[in-house]
Parts: C-alpha cells; structure tokens; sequence
C-alpha cells in the first residue's frame, strides 16, 4: 500500500462536506448547547443568568420529576418484555407456512406506519364509557361494571400500553420474522433425522437461534420506551392528574408552557445520560448484529 | 424459504394455530376497520358497538364535508413536501458519505466514521431544547427548513448504505477509473445504482418517518399554513368535543395514503425494518 498524500485526504472532502456540516450542526451541538442552557435561568425572551448546577440540585429535590421518571421507568418495566413476547408470538404466526402468512404479517405491521395522532384518536373513542367499542364488546361477554379506561390510573397504564403494542410491536415482529427465515433448514433436517419432536425443534434451535436478535430487540425497545411521549401527550395527555407523565412530556411542559428552557435543559440532560447509557450498554451487548464495528 | 422442512412435518396443532393467528390479525385491523366504517356514518347515527357497523345508514358525506371544509389536503401536502425534501437530502447526504468511507482511502477515516456512529447514541428526543434554541436562533422556526433540516443528518443511514456499497466489487471500481471516471461519476453511475435496494430501503423509512414526525413539528410549527398531518389531525380534533365522526374521516382521509403505499412497497418496508434494527 502506497503511502497516502495530502491528495487522497482531500478527495473525500466533497462527498462529507455536507454530511459532516449537517451532523455537527443538528446533532453534535445541540448537546454542547443544551448543556449550556442548563447552566442558565433561559427563558423564551432570552433572559439569561448564570445560575451554575443550580437546576440540576433543583431537579434533585423536585417531586414532579422524580414522578415522571418512575411513570418513565414503569412504562419500560410493563411495556419491554410485553413487546419482545408478543412480537415473538406475531412471528411465528406470520411464519406459518400458510397462504395467509403476507396477510398475517400485513395487518400485525401496518399499525405501525399509521400516525400516532390517528392510532391514539381511534385509541380514545374506542376506549370511552358507554358508548365505546371495547365496552360495549366486554359487556357483550358479561362485564356488568363500565371501566373509565382513561379516568382511571391504573386502567390509563393498561391503555397506553396496550395501544403502544398495538401501534408498535410490528416492527419488532420484522425483526423477529427476518431472524425466524435466517436460520438454516439443515438444522431441522439433521434434528428430524435424529427424530426430535416439533417441541424439542423449538426449544433446541429455534430460540437458541434468536437469542442474538431478541437481545438486541430487548435492548432496542428499552430505548425507545424510554422516549415514550407522543400517544400519552395524545391519549391521557399525562393525567388522570399526572399519574401518567413521563419525563418528555414534563420536559415539554417545563419548556414550552411555563417557558423554563434551563430548566428543561437540565432534565433533557438527565434524560440524555440515561439514554447514552443505555445506547452504550446497546453497543457492548447488542450480539454480533448490534455491534456497529 | 426456510423452515420449510419443519411446517412439512405434520402437526396437529397446525389448524389452531392458523385460527389463532388469523383471529389475532383480524384485532390488529380491527380498530382500523373501525375508523373506516365510523367515518362513513352519518352525523348522530351509533357506531359504538360493532354490530352498528353493518346497518345502514351509510353515507359518504362526511368525506365531501371535510374535503371541502377542512385543510387536510394542505397537511397533507405539507407532509408530502416535508417528508419529500427530507428523503432526497438524506439520500443524498448520507450515500455520499457512506461512498467515501467505502470506496476511499484517506487518514482519520476510522475516527471520522466512529465520530458519525457516535451520533446513534444521541436521542433527538432528549435534545428538543437545544434543538429549538438553534433552529429559533438560525431563524427557522415555522419554515419548512426548519422542519426539514434537524433530520437530514441521520449516521444510521451512512451505517447501512457503506455496508452495501462494501459489497460493490473493487475490481469493477478499478476498471471504471481506468476508463476515466472521475470520483463523482464513480458515485452516481456505478456504485449508486448497484446499491439501489439498500437506498430504497433507506429512503422510505425516512420517508414514513418524516410523514409521521409529531414531536418536531409539534413544536417548530406555529403557523396552521405549515401543520403537516400528526399536527393537524390532534388541532383538529381537538375543536369537536360533541362528535367523533367527523374526526375519524380526517383519520381515515389522513391513512388511506399510507396504506396504499404500504400495499405497494411492503417488501421494501420489511427490508428498510430489517436493516435498521440489524445495523442499529
């Protein structure tokens, strides 16, 4: 290999240029920004005082946040391994070796490319008191009460993550669907040679098969529960109260109604390290598929 | 076709699991199939329970009403523009790049790319604040730009697109230089078009990204001229507290595009899915 010139370092430039512009622009000063707003009182009409790690101590001692993050955290307890299970199931389904298996895995994926704005107004008058679909269908089995799906906490929970994986959980099932048609058939062949049964197929090979892509599936979903913002804005709009608020949502709320930008600042700076540590937790565990390099 | 060999061994509970798994289709387009047969119920009638569903009356005045008396082409259109331009720069931006890191020596060209790859740990959702301060300060809140541009930067694209163009041959590389293809030409006429399935895939998740964005332009749009669609349907919405019909034909207006084009390009949609999860 020929030593390189300063010629060779410069034949790339025309093709990064505007990546490298964009990039550093859009991704890596936001942070840089964001860490210094959080060191100021910022409000929209660019006052501006130094005020330290006084936010961050704030934050601290602020019950509200501590709420939302534990809203957050429970949202990922419930919602993760739901999504990684289920997604398994609708897997096995659409790969059923069945005429029906484009239109199985259709309808499980197509939720998800549906805006989250229809999916969660559908969500709502399907979920409401008396007039609503599922009501009306559990008291057709014999439900004598009438469930407040949204008025309730505990129900509100059931129904965002119901609609999550209903919205959602297609994308994991492609994964999942991908992973199912890589494994190699002579794995079979030789185990039905050997005269296993279609049980001891699916415990011998095939999980041991997805375990890679169900770790990294796993991992993928707890960062992007994390993010969970948009139907809850939609659905219950964090309530009933603020049972329901996850962090994004009292960041926005910080940030753009009651105009404390530092302050949202520093919150979207927690945010941001739990998420960078999760992404790098990703990066190390995610199997030969999740590594990057 | 894999696990052929295993559906061909006979299994009794074979007929089950087709029933079950064609039950669990028909819940998951259930709600969808609601929307559908709620938006083409006239005003006042009951659509609550399904059964309601299959009697008449029917009407396609709904349609006509929100046509005519609603800004749903607008959304749409904006979302179309938006989601459009976004693509096109993304493609753009990110092949360029992915072609000099594959198919180009150069020093710090592993820093560089790590530098890239390190932008997938970013959460943008963790970074609005900034975000907005930036795009407020550039002047581009309530712009299309200011919409199009906090997207266009994505590594997860580069990541995909260098590992295809990996797999264009370098032989065929050499024998285009000898015949004088300058570096732009090695680009856009032999590596580009060997890579097309890998840029599809890529430029429609963009694509239905962009299209279903809510919480960017929930905050960068103050104008009701520039509302894409996430952002329109809710305003919507939110102006009929009495009456859900009219609501759910804008729904129904809003995803009948969407599933149109998920019938026509399933299968790229399943390889952009596939490749983004495998790579990122």
């Amino acid at each position: 290999m020929k030593k390189l010139t300063w010629r060779d370092d410069l034949r790339p430039v025309p093709f990064l240029i505007a990546f490298f512009v964009a990039y550093v622009l859009f991704t890596v000063y936001p942070i840089f920004k964001g860490m210094q707003m959080s060191l100021f009182n910022w409000t929209l009409i660019e006052q501006q005082d130094f005020v330290g790690l006084a936010h961050y101590a704030n934050l601290l001692k602020d019950p509200n946040f501590w709420e939302a993050f534990g809203n957050t955290t429970l949202f990922v307890v419930l919602s993760t391994p739901t999504m990684v299970i289920l997604a398994l199931v609708l897997a096995l389904m659409a790969n059923l070796n069945t005429k029906l298996k484009t239109f199985f895995r259709g309808s499980f994926f197509l939720p998800s490319i549906l805006s989250v704005s229809v999916i969660s107004f559908v969500a709502i008058f399907m979920l409401q008191p008396y007039t609503g679909v599922v009501n009306n269908i559990l008291q057709a089995f014999g439900l004598d009460k009438e469930p407040f799906w949204l008025a309730t906490p505990s129900l509100a929970w059931v129904s965002i993550i119901a609609v999550t994986l209903w919205w959602t959980v297609g994308f994991n099932m492609i994964l999942y669907l991908t992973a199912l048609q890589g494994i190699p058939d002579e794995l079979y062949e030789a185990a039905e040679v050997d005269g296993a049964t279609r049980q001891q197929m699916f415990w011998r090979i095939t999980l041991p098969q997805l375990l890679p892509i169900s770790r990294l599936i796993f991992l993928l979903q707890i960062l992007a529960s994390f993010k969970v913002f948009a139907q809850i804005l939609l659905i219950t709009d964090g309530g009933p109260g603020t049972s329901t608020r996850p962090i994004i949502l009292y960041i926005y709320e910080m940030g753009f109604e009651r105009y404390d930008l530092g302050y949202a600042a520093a919150m979207s700076y927690l945010l941001f390290m739990v998420l960078l540590v999760l992404s790098v937790i990703q990066l190390r565990l995610g199997g030969k598929e999740g590594r990057l390099l | 076709m894999s696990q052929t060999r295993l559906e061909n061994k006979r299994d009794p509970f074979r007929p089950v699991k087709v029933a079950v798994a064609f039950i669990s289709a028909l819940l998951f387009l259930f709600p969808i199939i609601w929307m559908f047969f709620v938006s083409l119920k006239p005003e006042g009638t009951a659509a609550s329970s399904p059964l309601d569903w299959f009697a008449p009356p029917y009407t396609i005045g709904n349609y006509v009403d929100i046509i005519l008396g609603s800004d749903v082409f607008l959304w749409i259109w904006n979302s179309f523009i938006v989601g459009f331009l976004t693509t096109v720069l993304t493609l753009l931006l990110t092949s360029m790049a992915a072609f000099a890191f594959s198919k180009m020596r150069f020093r710090y060209r592993k820093a560089l790319y790590l530098f890239f790859l390190a932008g997938l740990m970013v959460p943008g959702e963790a970074m609005i604040i900034p975000l907005y301060e930036i795009i407020g300060s550039m002047g581009l809140l309530d712009t299309y730009a200011g919409l199009i541009l906090p997207g266009i930067a994505a590594p997860l694209g580069v990541i995909i697109l260098k590992s295809f163009f990996d797999g264009v041959p370098n032989e065929l590389i050499e024998s285009a230089k000898l015949d004088g293809c300058n570096d732009f030409r090695l680009y856009w006429n032999v590596v580009l078009p060997l890579g097309k399935s890998a840029v599809a895939a890529v430029g429609i998740l963009t694509f239905i990204g962009s299209w279903n964005n809510f919480l960017w332009p929930f905050l960068a749009i103050i104008s009701e001229s520039l509302y894409t669609l996430p952002v329109g349907i809710p305003m919507f919405n939110s102006n009929y507290s009495e009456t859900y019909i009219l609501p759910m034909t804008v729904n129904a207006i809003a995803s009948i595009p969407v599933i149109i084009a998920f019938l026509v390009f399933e299968k790229q949609i399943v390889k952009g899915v596939s490749f983004s999860g495998i790579k990122g």
